[in-house]
């Protein structure tokens, strides 16, 4: 299993150094100078021999290989410089904004998990009628933007009902309208693959078997389908939880949640590359870590893999 | 019995009862040609043109001069999502011709070629997937300066990989049934057989993945436009227009059901015709309990 891992994370370096390349290279080509930038928003007006020194303290005079390489040792200690609107160090900034984020797309995950489990097998377990009607539930449900449930939800419990405030302080109970916004659209899509993958397996012949034998539908749908789609379901989380990442943007945005959403679209607002930079390389390693321990899960929950894994 | 078997076969949708992917298909359908007419709708009624402001009917709900009512700059909400069709839409019919003119020859090569071309063109793919999509489009908008086309080029570009992926499974799927061999050996180029031999096999269940696909880029563009890194301001696309709703809230609730419903029924509407095609192409039939 440890070789396993480390195989596993040694084939992943040239994906980790093409992320890094990638978000290196989009800055590097991206229109417009950020010197002139730099002195623009220090409101300086610039004369040639300012911008060369700039140039050379940023090491902007050299190639582009050289640079990269520069860049990536100094991404390597986590060192993205500092940002061009406030001054202030990204990496700090980024840590200050992304347990909020990761506390949201966490807990959208679960709720989504939780609600797609119980979407799908209520999907395959009631009739037909009813079964077409949840997939059409499900298929809306994905339909709606995230946004707009969003508004929906602030429209029906915060000024209905007044079960929750609008303007809150990033405490726990702040994040359940956003959690949920984002469970519901995630957790349907998810169920429709629940209920996919269940369906797949029930076109198999051990199945046929399973119920030829007696077996009740509950047995059957946890002791011989289960196991079979865990490892399809953990992958199927792992691309989730990338989306929930992407889509924490938006509701962040509505909802006023301190987390990088915030942040983010400041930065695109203000042309703020080294923010931009290193939030793309941290949501890259954050889903990086996401899908590596999908593909564990997959190993774990295959025998026929784990024993090759624990054999080679 | 055998005569209908043969029958079948030749035309496989007629085949199939009434099922719920079928409503569903026809259900899309229909809601893709109302869009469609909605778009229209400017040359064959007179509407207010989108932008012409009648700031004494500001906010004001749905009436017989205002349809649908107004905004909060008294524009007809109306003439604004009619207009919105051709940019809401034109902007994921682009991003999703963009997707596709990368990701199938992407696919086909990759699938064809195989070996170290393969790994290489898909290990190049696996470089853009490791990032979240929606990140990867954030960061290259932020970098080409907010509008509809750099959220168009934003999407394109974080949305093709998992396409040329989809691609790539097909064709290796496609190529190799007796026939394409039989095609090879009787010494077709490589351009007739995948003209002739490849793509008819891949087409159906490329028009699926196109369907979802449209679905959730239209989505993903009208997030960004919501979020006012997409279209801009006075542009009458679905997203903005919420945004732009957003102050006005409780005064006006229709300014927010309107483009809200707008978005939902057009991705709606695409999901509904990619799940029905899906459904026609399924031929497997599971075990009951």
């Amino acid at each position: 299993m440890r070789h396993y891992l480390f195989m596993r994370v040694a084939t992943a370096l040239p994906t980790l150094l093409g992320m890094s390349f990638v978000a290196f290279a989009i800055v590097a080509l991206a229109p417009g100078d950020p010197v002139m930038q730099e002195l623009r928003a220090m409101g300086v007006v610039p004369k040639p021999e300012d911008i060369l020194a700039i140039k050379a303290q940023y090491g902007l005079d050299k190639p582009f290989f050289p640079r990269y390489f520069d860049w990536l040792t100094r991404a390597l200690t986590f060192d993205f410089g500092n940002s061009i609107a406030s001054g202030r160090s990204v990496i700090d900034e980024i840590l200050i904004h992304l347990p909020a984020t990761l506390a949201l797309a966490l807990s959208a995950l679960a709720g989504a998990i939780v609600f797609s489990l119980a979407l799908g097998v209520a999907a395959i377990s009631a009739g037909r009628s009813v079964g077409a009607g949840l997939r059409g539930f499900t298929i809306l449900l994905v339909s709606i933007p995230s946004f707009w449930l969003a508004l929906l939800l602030i429209y029906f419990f915060v000024f209905q009902l007044g079960w929750a405030r609008m303007v809150g302080d990033g405490s726990l109970g702040d994040l359940i309208l956003p959690a949920l916004t984002l469970s519901l659209g995630a957790g349907a899509s998810l169920g429709r693959v629940v209920f996919e993958r269940v369906r797949a397996e029930m076109c198999e012949d051990h199945i046929r078997l399973a119920i030829a034998k007696g077996l009740s539908p509950a047995v059957i749908l946890f002791r011989h389908i289960t196991p079979r789609i865990i490892g399809p379901l953990a992958t199927a989380w792992a691309n989730t939880f990338g989306a929930l990442l992407g889509g924490a943007v938006i509701v962040e945005s509505i909802f006023g949640w301190p987390g990088l959403g915030q942040l983010i679209l400041q930065a695109i607002s203000q042309r703020d590359f080294p923010v931009i930079q290193a939030y793309l390389v941290f949501m890259g390693l954050v889903f990086f870590a996401t899908s590596l321990a999908a593909d564990i899960t997959v190993i774990l929950s295959d025998p026929q893999l784990r024993r090759e894994v624990s054999n080679g | 019995m055998d005569d209908i078997v043969k029958k079948s076969h030749r035309l496989p949708v007629l085949r199939l009862p009434i099922r719920a992917g079928r409503v569903g298909l026809v259900l899309g359908l229909c809601m893709l040609a109302g869009f469609a007419a909605l778009g229209l709708a400017g040359y064959v009624f007179t509407l207010p043109p989108p932008d012409s402001m009648d700031l004494l009917a500001r906010l004001s709900g749905p009436s017989a001069d205002h349809l649908l009512g107004t905004d909060h700059l008294g524009r007809d909400l109306l003439a604004r999502i009619s207009f919105a069709v051709h940019i809401s839409l034109g902007a994921a019919l682009a991003a999703m011709a963009a997707i596709l003119a990368i990701s199938l020859p992407w696919g086909i090569v990759a699938g064809l070629s195989g070996g170290r071309v393969d790994s290489v063109m898909m290990r190049l793919a696996d470089i853009i997937m490791a990032f979240p999509m929606l990140v990867l489009a954030l960061a290259i908008i932020g970098f080409m300066g907010a509008s509809l086309q750099a959220s168009i080029l934003g999407v394109a570009a974080a949305w093709w990989p998992s396409n040329a992926r989809l691609v790539r499974a097909l064709v290796l799927a496609a190529k190799e049934r007796d026939f394409v061999h039989a095609a090879r050996l009787c010494g077709a180029s490589r351009v007739r057989v995948v003209l002739r031999h490849i793509l008819p096999q891949i087409l159906p269940p490329l028009a699926v993945i196109i369907s979802l696909e449209t679905a959730s880029v239209l989505l993903a563009l009208s997030s960004l436009s919501f979020l006012g890194i997409g279209a801009q301001a006075p542009t009458p696309e679905w997203g903005a227009m919420l945004n732009e709703a957003r102050p006005f809230f409780m005064q006006a609730p229709h300014m927010l059901l309107v483009p809200g419903l707008a978005v939902t029924l057009a991705v709606l509407a695409f999901n509904l015709v990619g799940e029905g095609l899906r459904d026609i192409l399924d031929h497997r039939e599971p075990y009951q309990w």
